[in-house]
């Protein structure tokens, strides 16, 4: 889902930078304030292991093939604002070092994978932990959470592209359904592995999920190690 | 360095391998759909390491594997440095 530079009108790549850097201004700010030593090394742990994990490609339908994003699993365990901040760095590193999406482009890059794909799957757990608290419904709103967060991100590129006149003469519901209908299964795979991991870690160290959360206040807190 | 980081690090290098020898095929949804809807990459910035290979080293899974550690640990690193800052900050705040 990484866009590259050329794809995108100007006008959409300057509304998506200005959209990414209002976001970081308040993710930094915010994490200033929370962080502390037991978030870093996991912040950096688990960025590491999302970059690495985006190398691997497996074959989804059409001759098509996708990677995880990892943005659910950073919102679950660090927070929104540390998922941004963690979803940023890898996506500068893959856009400066290894020409993955493209640099006029990587304002609409991160608001897809680092706002989108990171802030949607935290506010869909808080909602259904809220209707139910119970491990079954953290399960499900887990895979909600994970592949509804990967769809939206993918809709956001199609919208995005759609709406690129200049570049693309296409339609937006042309560009949005094919993203849509392809990430949608990404999403499954996306939900599935985010289940994996999230239950390893509440079985290995419950107490990694225990960290406050570096999210907007307003949103308060996702608590998930005591659920039985 | 804790536990943690170094079974992090350990499945991260897995993740590489696994990329590097299986699966690391790529034609991502939107490459497919750019290509159908005939729009054109136009790079405005040549990067070192394009496609996660060094020039004049193409398919060499050896050197694709090094890069892939390397970034990898660099990543490790950048997140490590920008997590100390932060928490610098709210240390003399």
């Amino acid at each position: 889902m990484h866009i590259p530079d050329g794809f995108l009108d100007l006008h959409i790549c300057a509304i998506t930078y200005l959209a990414t850097i209002i976001f970081l201004v308040f993710a930094f700010k915010r994490a200033r304030e929370v962080i502390d030593e037991k978030h870093i090394p996991l912040m950096a742990t688990l960025t590491a292991m999302f970059f690495a994990a985006q190398m691997m490609n497996y074959p989804i339908i059409g001759g098509t093939t996708a990677h995880l994003l990892g943005g659910p699993i950073l919102a679950i365990t660090l927070g929104p604002y540390a998922g941004l901040i963690s979803m940023t760095i890898i996506l500068l590193i893959q856009a400066l070092l290894f020409g993955d999406g493209g640099i006029i482009t990587l304002g609409a890059n991160i608001w897809n994978m680092g706002i989108i794909g990171v802030f949607i799957p935290y506010i869909i757990c808080l909602l259904i932990l809220k209707i139910k608290n119970s491990k079954n419904a953290l399960m499900i709103g887990i895979f909600l959470a994970a592949f509804i967060g990967d769809v939206l991100a993918a809709i956001f590129a199609g919208l995005e592209l759609g709406l690129s006149t200049l570049t693309f003469p296409y339609s937006v519901p042309i560009a949005v359904t094919a993203m849509g209908l392809h990430h949608s299964i990404i999403g499954i795979g996306e939900g599935i592995v985010t289940i994996i991991i999230i239950s390893i870690i509440l079985k290995v160290r419950p107490d990694l999920m225990n960290i406050p959360k570096i999210a907007p206040k307003w949103m308060g807190e996702l608590k998930i190690s005591t659920m039985r | 360095m804790s536990r943690m980081v170094i079974v992090g690090i350990i499945i991260a290098i897995l993740f590489v391998f696994i990329g590097t020898f299986w699966l690391y095929e790529s034609t991502e949804t939107f490459d497919k759909i750019a290509e159908l809807f005939g729009a054109e990459e136009q790079s405005i910035y040549q990067a070192p390491f394009p496609d996660y290979e060094i020039p004049g080293f193409e398919g060499n899974k050896i050197v694709n594997i090094a890069i892939g550690i390397t970034s990898t640990l660099l990543i490790l690193g950048v997140t490590f440095i920008v997590g100390k800052a932060l928490r610098v900050r709210k240390v003399k705040r």
